[in-house]
């Protein structure tokens, strides 16, 4: 595969290219239909990923939302957030009677560029629809079904929070690929903060908070796994998939999701004042907490 | 720093420090800061920026008590880099709820189930912009960070939200705002997910006018927040009455304070989704369609007139299981 290949506003087709020829059933998760005229950016549904049937979440930028004029080319409102949060529940339905080890992945296949800014919005409450999606996908998660995100185009900001963070393990395509992971490009930061951009594009070589990119948000752990091409996208959320389900069976949780990556990024190097911070505090409620359970 | 418990009783919330709304909304002399001023632990991205730090960086944090009951507070100084979340003040912020959670197992432990009485809450008095830029990606997985421990506290440590300061709750301390069990706020409390300059940055000023003040607060304020069910106790402006509602939630049953919750469950998934399909429907341009949708008159005094009048003639859209 050629450099060219590139999933950026195509995040739909990456769902061909990852999973099983043919088997993404739109709207359909287990016994439940979701109704197709709600959110029709949202493209949700059933997949199978070498044999093994996954709902699979993902957002279509070339289908606009008709009742929110704010929500086209990927963007992320509120009908969207919660027919998300729908097919979560369904699947947890779906599988409720199944053992640990027979339930069904969740990939989440991230490309979209932020929850959608708009007047309605605010006044409904989009707050309440990205925090939904967001408790939703640790319901799903702490019901036992391993949640992979994988990063195939954009993954910005407060849509990236709901639509990535959470996931048990992401992973994401190299920049080379039409990846774009930040809160906002340098240029904005630099007339947002009055920072020269000359300084700041000096300073992401060195420290990754500032920066823009997989590269750089991979120091801090925020993707466990950066992957040089798209052909190693179905092996690696398959290993992904079985590595969640034996550390979820061995009851280590705190070796999934975002507190856990943490941790890993300390070790690439990130955040290591946060790590302090935590221990210093730890120590202070633990020499307190005996007056506290007077 | 030495506080006068009493006179901050009688002081506006709005116009109170991080630091007093900490002090003030538990019993006198029981607070106690985590990693204060005196430890120095300040953001070591800003010094890289050649910018001003601040000693606690923005947010204070700590345990007092209301009676037996241990209060964890988190509150965020707007006064300081917008209170925005980076690394430190968001490893503050989200470990406090594990923390929280730590005391909530310790007290099990100790008595076997955790005594109503007795049971640890999260308070968290918002004053926040969202992401702090100078350090965005360790400002946004912070937040991942509180929303994964905050979820962990469900019907366990009553977790509540209050908005009550200069900049509201706003970017994505909006959503972690809503994801407490019970909101509270003054008139001057405001929740959005995208504030009004940046709506008419992306969108246009047809959108959202930025420099409408009464635009600003019908559509991100308390009252029509309160209304549409955001917001579910509305307050008057001091001290002394918020800690006097915590109080009042601290006594009540945790499976009462559950009931107030506005999302994490597929049932609050449909109820929320109704609110959507009737904006939709309605085509509605201004919050005000939805107050005379839910029954209310005199729109254009709602905003206005004095909050006791308010209370009583407010009609609010009514909520499942409330």
């Amino acid at each position: 595969m050629v450099a060219t290949t590139n999933f950026l506003g195509k995040a739909h087709d990456a769902i061909e290219y990852i999973f099983d020829k043919e088997t993404f059933v739109e709207n359909k998760i287990g016994s439940t239909r979701l109704d197709p005229d709600l959110a029709p950016p949202a493209m949700v549904g059933e997949a199978t990923l070498d044999g093994t049937i996954c709902t699979v979440l993902s957002v279509n930028s070339r289908r606009p939302n008709p009742r929110f004029r704010v929500v086209f080319n990927g963007v992320m409102g509120m009908e969207e957030t919660y027919k998300f949060s729908q097919a979560l529940y369904a699947t947890i339905d779906a599988d409720k009677d199944k053992p640990i080890d027979e339930k069904r992945p969740v990939v989440l296949l991230i490309d979209t560029p932020g929850n959608s800014p708009g007047k309605i919005e605010e006044i409904v409450g989009m707050t309440k629809g990205t925090a939904s999606y967001q408790f939703a996908l640790m319901d799903a998660r702490a019901a036992g079904h391993p949640v992979i995100g994988m990063i195939v185009g954009r993954a910005i900001s407060g849509a990236f929070l709901c639509h990535g963070l959470l996931s048990d393990r992401i992973l994401s395509l190299p920049k080379d690929y039409g990846t774009i992971v930040h809160v906002m490009p340098t240029t904005s930061i630099a007339v947002i903060t009055g920072i020269p951009l000359e300084r700041l594009n000096e300073l992401v070589k060195t420290n990754p908070v500032f920066a823009s990119g997989a590269e750089f948000v991979y120091k801090l752990g925020t993707i466990d796994e950066l992957l040089d091409n798209p052909d190693q996208m179905r092996d690696a959320i398959i290993r992904n998939i079985a590595e969640v389900k034996e550390l979820r069976k061995q009851g280590r949780e705190d070796k999934l999701g975002i507190w856990n990556r943490g941790q890993v990024g300390a070790e690439r190097g990130g955040r290591v004042k946060r790590i302090e911070a935590i221990e210093k505090m730890e120590k202070e409620f633990e020499n307190i907490l005996p007056d506290l359970l007077e | 720093m030495r506080m006068d418990w009493e006179e901050l009783q009688e002081k506006s919330f709005y116009r109170s420090s991080a630091r007093e709304r900490a002090y003030g909304i538990v019993d006198p002399g029981t607070f106690r800061e985590f990693l204060g001023p005196r430890d120095k632990m300040y953001s070591p991205h800003l010094v890289i920026l050649g910018e001003a730090v601040e000693f606690d960086d923005g947010i204070v944090v700590g345990v007092g008590k209301i009676d037996k009951h241990p209060v964890f507070v988190i509150s965020q100084e707007g006064n300081f880099v917008g209170g925005a979340l980076g690394e430190i003040n968001g490893a503050k912020m989200a470990y406090m709820y594990k923390i929280a959670l730590k005391c909530y197992e310790a007290m099990k432990e100790k008595y076997g189930t955790v005594p109503e009485d007795r049971k640890p809450l999260v308070v968290v008095s918002y004053d926040s912009g969202g992401v702090r830029l100078h350090e965005s990606n360790a400002g946004l997985v912070a937040h991942s960070e509180c929303m994964e421990a905050l979820w962990k506290l469900q019907n366990k440590v009553p977790n509540i939200s209050i908005t009550g300061s200069s900049l509201g709750a706003y970017g994505a301390q909006g959503f972690v705002c809503m994801s407490g069990d019970v909101v509270l706020a003054n008139d001057y409390g405001r929740i959005g997910l995208t504030g009004p300059d940046v709506i008419q940055q992306e969108v246009g000023k047809d959108e959202f006018d930025a420099s409408d003040r009464a635009l600003i607060w019908r559509t991100m304020g308390a009252r029509s927040k309160y209304i549409l069910g955001d917001v579910d106790y509305l307050l008057k402006d001091t001290i002394k009455e918020f800690r006097e509602k915590v109080k009042e939630l601290a006594d009540m049953s945790m499976s009462d304070i559950s009931k107030h919750r506005h999302l994490g469950s597929p049932e609050l998934v449909e109820d929320n989704l109704e609110l959507v399909k009737i904006a939709a429907e309605l085509k509605i341009d201004d919050s005000k369609d939805l107050w005379e949708y839910y029954g209310n008159e005199n729109l254009d005094e709602l905003p206005e007139m004095p909050q006791e009048e308010f209370l009583k003639v407010a009609k609010r859209r009514p909520r499942r299981g409330m």
